[in-house]
């Protein structure tokens, strides 16, 4: 372990923090998760919206595709012109940002085109003052974790892992997307779509498509949205890639795997024993402080 | 030209299929509510079967490659995958239930079992009316853990063999995060959506996963042997 390595890997793990809270906002600002199928439904069943609608593939996919797509352009940047790797790495993410534009608008079109029968409107203020929103949370998210990959893959720097650049990019990119769309959406379609309903419950199946579409004053729209998830959802959500980042590459750091290979296997071992413990904990805490359901009637003979 | 077979070629099929079956396998360990639980509506994570699974393979995939930069040994290469598949989840499901207990205020529940398996603890009064459970309670949370285990060892058992075969890191990992989605993707039809984990009835469906993922996982090994052999 020396202090280069442990510098590298605090910037990963903030680099991973800060991208984890990007990219579960801009699958907010643009409804892109499984929440989306609440918006889909809500005009079929009488509440037409002003809620952003791309559910452009599964997040993980999605995200894979912009992280590859930027370390790609980088790494033919940089190895093709010799452009320095930050300015490389910056342009990628844009190109990334980019093709997030393309498909975020085709998918807001055609979606919300293909619902005029139940009057669900394109409104092009939304297109317009959205899209933006969503691009720039996506250039923060590629641009973050191509960075993290080419802090893993340069050949001037200590980790050196085997895989090619845009590889790496790409399995980080399916890993947070897959985080995204695990923890910070829940925030998203748990609570604040059904904002209308008593808290403390997830959404009663009877309620589908009743989502919230008005604001404190006019219209809710997707910008509404992730003003609230910013405050809880994004940020944990970053804290979840970032934990893994940080984890998975600090085992191996502080243990060299030439020869305390098995040292770092049993680190993470124990790592994974402290979350179950931590999870046993959590459970037992929200089951004293909430209680059990009031309209839940006698228990159940096991 | 078609290469010649050999004692060892045939090893390194049967390591992919088996590889390839613990992924299979290792997906219906994983608690996944898709949608539903998205809307804190049914118990598990909130994303689909194939995109967890894969999310924690494959950050197995990355500590294994790592690991295997340095050592020759089967074992700690594929324990390493283990353990960074492990380690991804479980910060996936330990942040995924603080957003269903503080973010929506609900406790965590299993509806497909009346008492947890492993704690004992009463489920049913704790299941939100109109709701399927929500939250990842503790059997949900060791099973999807043994669902990263077997994901991040399977992956990085297909990746050990392809990087012994051609020496091509990049080469290798690709032919094996396509040899880990396409099972990841057979146990997600087997699945049909949703599962709790390994106290879930529709965990008794396991053996048809095997069957299948045996077959596709032979057919991708010996092409992936083929092909990646660099004959």
């Amino acid at each position: 372990m020396d202090m280069v390595s442990m510098g590298l890997l605090a910037a990963m793990g903030a680099l991973a923090t800060v991208a984890g809270a990007s990219e579960d906002l801009e699958s907010d600002v643009g409804s892109q998760s499984n929440p989306n199928s609440q918006v889909q439904l809500a005009a079929q069943v009488g509440h037409p919206h002003r809620i952003y609608n791309k559910a452009i593939s599964g997040e993980p996919p999605s995200n894979a595709l912009y992280a590859a797509l930027a370390a790609v352009t980088a790494s033919v940047l940089m190895s093709g012109y010799g452009m320095n790797a930050f300015f490389a790495i910056a342009i990628g993410a844009v190109v990334a940002a980019i093709f997030n534009g393309i498909f975020s608008v085709t998918a807001y079109m055609g979606r919300n085109t293909s619902q005029a029968r139940f009057n669900q409107y394109v409104y092009l203020d939304v297109l317009r003052t959205h899209t933006t929103a969503i691009m720039a949370h996506a250039y923060i998210t590629a641009f973050c974790v191509v960075s993290i990959s080419y802090i893993m893959t340069a050949p001037w720097l200590p980790i050196q892992h085997p895989f090619p650049f845009p590889l790496v990019a790409l399995i980080w990119g399916l890993a947070i997307g897959a985080i995204g769309s695990s923890t910070g959406d829940v925030h998203y379609g748990g609570e604040r779509e059904f904002q209308n309903y008593i808290f403390g419950a997830g959404l009663n199946a009877a309620n589908s498509g009743d989502i919230v579409t008005k604001a404190e004053a006019g219209l809710r729209s997707s910008i509404d949205n992730v003003w609230f998830c910013a405050r809880f959802g994004g940020p944990v959500t970053g804290m979840a890639f970032g934990l893994t980042v940080f984890l998975d590459n600090w085992r191996t750091t502080i243990f060299d795997p030439a020869t305390q290979g098995w040292y770092a296997v049993l680190t993470g071992i124990v790592i994974v024993i402290l979350f179950i413990v931590y999870n046993r904990i959590l459970e037992i805490r929200a089951r004293k402080r909430y209680g059990p359901y009031p309209e839940y009637k006698g228990d159940i003979e096991a | 030209m078609i290469p010649p077979i050999d004692a060892s070629m045939l090893v390194h099929i049967i390591e992919i299929v088996i590889g390839g079956l613990l992924v299979g396998i290792g997906v219906h360990f994983v608690p996944v509510g898709g949608a539903p639980a998205a809307m804190a509506q049914a118990t598990g994570v909130g994303t689909g079967t194939v995109q967890l699974a894969a999310g924690s393979g494959l950050t197995g995939l990355l500590s294994a490659g790592l690991m295997m930069n340095y050592t020759d040994s089967i074992f700690l290469v594929v324990i390493s995958g283990a353990v960074g598949a492990m380690i991804m989840i479980d910060a996936t499901m330990i942040v995924g239930n603080w957003v269903y207990i503080y973010g929506v205020g609900a406790p965590l529940a299993s509806a497909k079992a009346n008492y947890d398996p492993i704690t004992k603890d009463s489920q049913a009064p704790y299941v939100a009316p109109g709701t399927v459970g929500q939250g990842i309670p503790t059997v949900c949370f060791v099973s999807g853990t043994i669902g990263g285990l077997l994901g991040g060892a399977g992956g990085s058992l297909i990746y050990y063999v392809l990087l012994k075969i051609n020496g091509d890191p990049g080469l290798s990992a690709f032919f094996a995060i396509g040899i880990f989605v396409v099972n990841a993707v057979i146990a997600s039809y087997n699945i049909q959506g949703t599962i709790e984990g390994f106290h879930d009835p529709k965990f008794k469906r396991v053996p048809r996963a095997f069957q299948v993922c045996l077959v596709a996982s032979l057919i991708i090994a010996i092409f992936a042997v083929l092909i990646s052999g660099g004959h």
